[in-house]
């Protein structure tokens, strides 16, 4: 009877954040002018519409290479924090761990004028793409160093000893044992960094240079102006990568990783 | 063929109380020797200044004798097996014990002949490509020791391997490594602090405490020769007798046995001896010998164990075999062989 309650409420939380996304897919394939729910008539015009588009296809090419470039640079330097955090902070290890994790913690925007004060400071400006990789491998830093710290927290040290008594140096150890049994946390970092960023929208604001927007920055330039459904078919779009995304990491690489 | 020589060997982590003492130590080329000790006595620090991972502060390791003090881990040529195994979980068994061969750029075909050797040698070779996550303790400590094995190292180190095995197996593994270790004939280095492991499988069993080596010997000889009351107790039980100068017979303690000899203190003082508790012979009351009476009867099958008490109070343990169907209250007779007695060095 208990569980039956909890089991409605749960269902009932789940329906209300999820409902908005139904929401959006189903508004996508409207036939109407309007963006509405439900859709007036089915019909996959916004999406040709958005094909054609070339304002919009710019900003998810955009999206998609600072993403995978703020992920690559997150993932090399939050392994190395992980690493450092995990196994040589020793007393440090709690302020280690409350900076790696400060962006997370501080809100976006006071992040993004800091980092806006400071890029013009140092004279780089905005005029690059520069600042905006900063600022998304700064907010994707988190996903990855909390991942990797995970997976190096269940990594025995034993591993790297015995390593070391059958002739391994030191990269050799890093290579052949350490590397391949974080990996499933590099990855894991790696899926959320890339979605995160994908996703970012303060930080992309302030600091983007003119004439460049990411996909989420183009949306809301768009809905400013503009009310119709092919909003609701970009973010489907932009939610279907994603999922795929996922689903093509954890298919490749997640059946690998769980073998052990 | 190694031969290991421990000289004053040193280790103070920084601003402590050195836990490791220098300590003096020979072993023979072959041997089997126990570090044996309650948990922070150096035992475990000492392993690991073999092995390379602590750094020596003072002191010399010789391995033939070659100061190998500052020779990194990596290239000390050891073969070291872990308490939990370390066996690396996204490697196959075969994985594991090629992985030394490769460090030492060994050719494959080599590398394929000497792990199916090794394999053959630990009784896994129907294991081989599985993941140690697929093995039982017993297979994967096998797989450990086969992988410390496979590079032909000079001396052999393990470090508490049979800790986290249940007993039966633990006995079955004690057989297996000291036949292994006898059969490749490789100096070897034991860590416990399981007097039974130390007793049933070493030539050499070395006594630690407090970063100091208490008693070094064969295992008979630490059992039956105790030199302190610390040693005498960590490998087995024993009675300790504090007994006064004996004022009739010089030279002599008096015990509830009766005289015994010993090498005389100053006049008044008095002697520590020690006595083993299957040393003495219990039999019904109004035979030969000094009355006890029973305090509690503790019967395991093939022995049993009595707390006695004599009248002046004082205890006494025996460990015998199920002779007598004694119950607790009853009136005993306890003898002993006289020479069984050992007189135990003061500690300070």
């Amino acid at each position: 009877m208990g569980r039956n309650v909890l089991n409605i409420y749960c269902l009932a939380v789940y329906a209300f954040l999820l409902a908005p996304i139904f929401v959006v897919v189903g508004a996508s394939f409207n036939a109407g002018e309007f963006l509405t729910f439900p859709p007036q008539g089915l019909s996959l015009r916004w999406y040709f519409t958005f094909f054609e588009n070339e304002v919009f296809l710019r900003a998810i090419g955009t999206s998609l290479w600072i993403a995978a470039v703020a992920t690559f640079f997150s993932v090399i330097i939050g392994t190395m924090a992980a690493i450092h955090y995990v196994n040589f902070a020793g007393r440090y290890k709690e302020a280690v761990r409350v900076a790696a994790l400060s962006p997370l913690l501080l809100p976006e925007i006071l992040t993004a004028i800091a980092l806006l004060f400071f890029l013009y400071d140092i004279g780089i400006g905005t005029t690059t793409m520069f600042g905006l990789l900063v600022g998304h491998v700064l907010m994707t830093l988190p996903f990855v160093f909390m991942n990797v710290s995970a997976s190096l927290e269940a990594y025995d040290t034993d591993w790297s000893m015995a390593a070391r008594s059958l002739g391994a140096r030191p990269f050799t150890r890093f290579r052949r044992i350490m590397l391949p049994l974080i990996k499933p946390g590099m990855i894991g970092g790696a899926l959320f960094s890339f979605v995160i960023s994908f996703d970012i929208f303060t930080i992309s604001l302030l600091l983007k240079s003119i004439g460049t927007a990411t996909l989420p920055i183009q949306l809301f330039d768009y809905l400013k102006t503009n009310y119709t459904p092919e909003a609701a078919a970009v973010s489907t779009l932009s939610i279907v990568a994603t999922i795929t995304v996922v689903v093509i990491v954890e298919k490749v690489i997640g059946l690998k990783m769980h073998k052990f | 063929m190694t031969e290991v020589r421990l000289n004053r060997l040193t280790k103070i982590y920084s601003g402590g109380k050195p836990a490791v003492d220098s300590i003096t130590l020979d072993i023979p080329s072959g041997q089997f020797v126990s570090l044996l000790g309650p948990s922070g006595c150096g035992k475990t620090t000492t392993l690991k200044m073999l092995a390379g991972f602590e750094d020596v502060t003072s002191g010399e390791i010789a391995f033939d004798g070659e100061d190998v003090g500052r020779v990194p881990a990596e290239d000390r040529d050891i073969g070291m097996v872990f308490q939990n195994y370390a066996l690396f979980p996204h490697m196959t068994v075969q994985q594991n014990l090629a992985f030394g061969l490769e460090m030492r750029k060994v050719s494959k075909a080599e590398i394929k002949r000497r792990v199916q050797a090794t394999l053959e040698m630990v009784q896994l070779d129907h294991l081989a490509d599985r993941y140690p996550a697929q093995l039982s303790g017993g297979q994967q400590q096998r797989v450990a020791i086969g992988r410390a094995l496979t590079i032909e190292p000079r001396i052999l180190l393990l470090d508490e391997p049979l800790a986290n095995l249940d007993a039966k197996l633990r006995e079955e593994m004690r057989v297996f490594i000291r036949d292994l270790q006898k059969r490749v004939g490789i100096t070897t280095v034991y860590v416990t602090h399981d007097q039974a492991e130390a007793m049933t499988m070493s030539d050499l069993v070395v006594v630690m405490f407090d970063g100091h080596i208490a008693q070094a010997g064969a295992p008979r000889e630490i059992y039956e020769t105790p030199k302190t009351a610390k040693v005498a107790g960590f490998v087995g039980q024993v009675n300790l007798i504090e007994a006064p100068m004996d004022p009739a017979t010089p030279g002599h303690a008096a015990t509830p046995f009766g005289p015994v000899p010993v090498t005389a203190p100053g006049v008044g003082e008095t002697v520590t001896l020690a006595l083993r508790p299957e040393a003495i012979d219990i039999a019904p009351a109004g035979a030969p010998g000094t009355p006890a009476t029973i305090e509690r009867v503790q019967y395991s099958g093939a022995i049993v164990d009595y707390t006695l008490r004599f009248a002046d109070g004082t205890a006494m343990e025996v460990k015998t075999i199920p002779r007598h169907p004694f119950a607790t209250g009853d009136a005993v007779s306890l003898s002993v062989d006289l020479a069984r007695f050992r007189q135990l060095e003061r500690e300070y």
